[in-house]
């Protein structure tokens, strides 16, 4: 069975002759959790827009497959958490996600009722016939989610959805996440925290200056590079570490040290080869992680354009 | 289905909101400043006080308050608007429906609030009227109770997209600029109307009853003395609404291309750009 849920065929979108998305393809599927990542202005806003139907596309087109109906988006049945987060402030909390869920196609009463749900899982519900200003930036943070997933969408999309949270809420919010993508959703998730992408996403794409940097799944983008980061905590001295099989580069600050090991380096190796005169307390050795894949790729990017 | 949430959101936020308050106490002076106006111009034609105005008079005094009405109304769509740019709804509310829905909403919603506050100010006011002066509805007749509901709900429509339009390319509502003029044009032969009742065949007011963002106002009057044909009101409906639907198509556009433009106001030129464009960036 296809689970593609949504399609996005070589979109192009110019503004006052600036180019701000170039030819991007992407595919999501049921299921599934889509990292879309990139630095600021690299044109994530607008592609988001586009794929939700807020803009048109210069070209390219955007297809949505959703309970064997095949064609132009259908409103109705994506969620969206955008960046900039806004709701009516002077209504009530209530009033306001009842209304969202309204545009979206349902009832008032079944709204009514979702919503409620909604808001008890995010402990809102005293707070449910208050002024949205009222709330604290967290709250509003937890009633704008509301605002997405209230309909239960097929393709949900989170644009920043951690920024502002306090921990507790941040692993809330990941459960939910997880709890919907289980339950069939897509889910479309841009977040500059490359720790939470790890933890959330299957896939990952990376956009820069609008087009394509990566794409592909996160195993497939950590082993591109064939790195390793190694990690250790030791006793002793370090002095020998830099010369060991494979070491591209080291840093040492008081007991710890990181290493990189480069493209085709064997961990194995390496770990055997670490001098006896070396106690070593902590080890790790793992692909780099999002984070530095991310920064290289975007430096590298620019240092080529430069 | 949507259109309908839209409107009815719209209607119920506005009838609770602060403005809507203030602008209903304000009415009732403004009311009073129409019907006192009207009767000073409609003097020429009057023999006295104790007589019954002629219809022109009742025509000027609903005309009047029909601006009124709209402009107030499109006042508030327009805040409301700058205001959901300014609060970042907007995204979220295009992400559920189009701009063209978003506007209709407006639009319908906030002339339904506006046409009940004039409405209720104006009964209360005719109530108070006809006790101490002679002026009645008596003197309209039925070619007057078609013709001035389409003429105001057609003008109001026009008026309140314009507004809407404005609004939508703001900043905020201290910037209002050259767009908040176009608001205006509609309300030019208000200023002649004088010279409109005395001269309601002169060739320059007959042409001007056929052009859109002037009919609703020249047509109220040439149709309260009296002298409009019946062609001629046929017309200048089917003009005006027309004009109406093209008003609103260009105005969509604009509302559709501004709402997400955080930037400096677009200037007169590129606003005629965005109004023809075939789809929002």
């Amino acid at each position: 069975m296809d689970r593609t849920a949504l399609r996005v065929h070589e979109i192009v979108k110019d503004f006052d002759g600036l180019r701000a998305v170039d030819g991007i393809s992407l595919e999501a599927s049921r299921g599934e959790i889509l990292g879309f990542l990139g630095p600021n202005g690299a044109g994530k806003t607008t592609s988001i827009r586009i794929i939700l139907g807020i803009f048109e596309p210069d070209e390219g087109e955007v297809s949505i497959r959703i309970g064997g109906l095949t064609g132009r988006l259908l409103k109705e049945r994506t969620g969206y958490l955008p960046e900039e987060r806004g709701l009516y402030s002077d209504a009530t909390v209530l009033d306001a996600l009842v209304y969202f869920a309204e545009l979206k196609g349902l009832r008032r009463a079944d709204a009514r009722e979702r919503v409620l749900r909604w808001l008890g899982r995010f402990d809102l519900v005293p707070w449910a016939h208050k002024k949205v200003e009222k709330l604290s930036k967290g709250m509003q943070q937890k009633v704008q989610f509301i605002a997405a997933v209230a309909h239960e969408p097929d393709l949900l999309v989170l644009d920043e959805p951690f920024s502002g949270l306090d921990p507790l809420h941040q692993d809330l919010l990941k459960d939910v996440i997880r709890e919907l993508r289980d339950a069939g959703t897509a889910v479309l998730l841009s977040a500059h925290q490359m720790n939470q992408v790890e933890e959330l996403c299957d896939r990952v794409f990376l956009i820069h200056r609008g087009r394509q940097v990566f794409y592909g799944t996160l195993d497939e983008i950590k082993s591109r590079d064939g790195e390793h980061v190694v990690r250790l905590r030791f006793e002793g001295s370090a002095e020998s570490l830099a010369a060991l099989p494979g070491v591209e580069s080291l840093a040492v600050r008081g007991d710890r040290a990181s290493l990189r090991l480069g493209r085709g380096a064997s961990p194995d190796a390496f770990v055997r080869s670490l001098p006896a005169a070396l106690t070593v307390r902590e080890l790790s050795v793992t692909r780099p992680p999002l984070h530095d894949i991310f920064v290289r790729a975007i430096e590298k990017e620019n240092h080529e354009a430069a | 289905m949507r259109l309908r949430s839209v409107i009815r959101w719209e209607f119920l936020r506005t009838i609770q909101s602060k403005q809507f308050l203030i602008i209903s106490l304000l009415i009732p002076a403004m009311v009073a400043i129409a019907i006192f106006a009207a009767t000073s111009a409609g003097k020429g034609a009057q023999q006295s006080l104790h007589e019954p105005p002629p219809p022109s008079v009742v025509a000027l005094i609903l005309a009047m308050i029909l601006f009124m009405g709209a402009f107030l109304s499109g006042v508030m769509t327009l805040y409301s608007v700058v205001k959901e740019k300014q609060g970042r709804v907007v995204e979220l509310v295009l992400s559920s429906i189009s701009a063209q829905e978003m506007m209709a909403g407006k639009v319908i919603g906030l002339g339904i609030a506006g046409l009940i506050q004039v409405a209720v100010w104006a009964a209360a006011a005719y109530f108070v009227a006809s006790r101490f002066t002679p002026i009645s509805l008596a003197a309209l007749g039925p070619v007057h109770w078609i013709t001035y509901p389409l003429y105001f709900v057609l003008g109001f429509m026009l008026i309140a997209s314009i507004y809407a339009a404005t609004g939508a390319v703001m900043k905020d509502v201290q910037s209002g600029g050259a767009s908040g003029l176009v608001g205006l044009i509609p309300y030019v032969p208000i200023m002649f109307s004088a010279f409109i009742i005395e001269n309601p065949n002169h060739v320059l007011v007959r042409i001007a009853g056929f052009i859109p963002p002037f009919t609703p106002s020249v047509m109220l009057l040439r149709v309260g003395v009296g002298a409009a044909a019946t062609w001629e009101i046929a017309l200048s409906l089917v003009s005006l609404t027309v004009g109406v639907l093209l008003t609103m198509r260009f105005a969509a556009r604009i509302f559709e291309i501004g709402l997400l433009m955080y930037g400096k106001a677009p200037s007169v030129r590129e606003l005629w750009k965005w109004g023809r464009m075939r789809h929002a960036r």
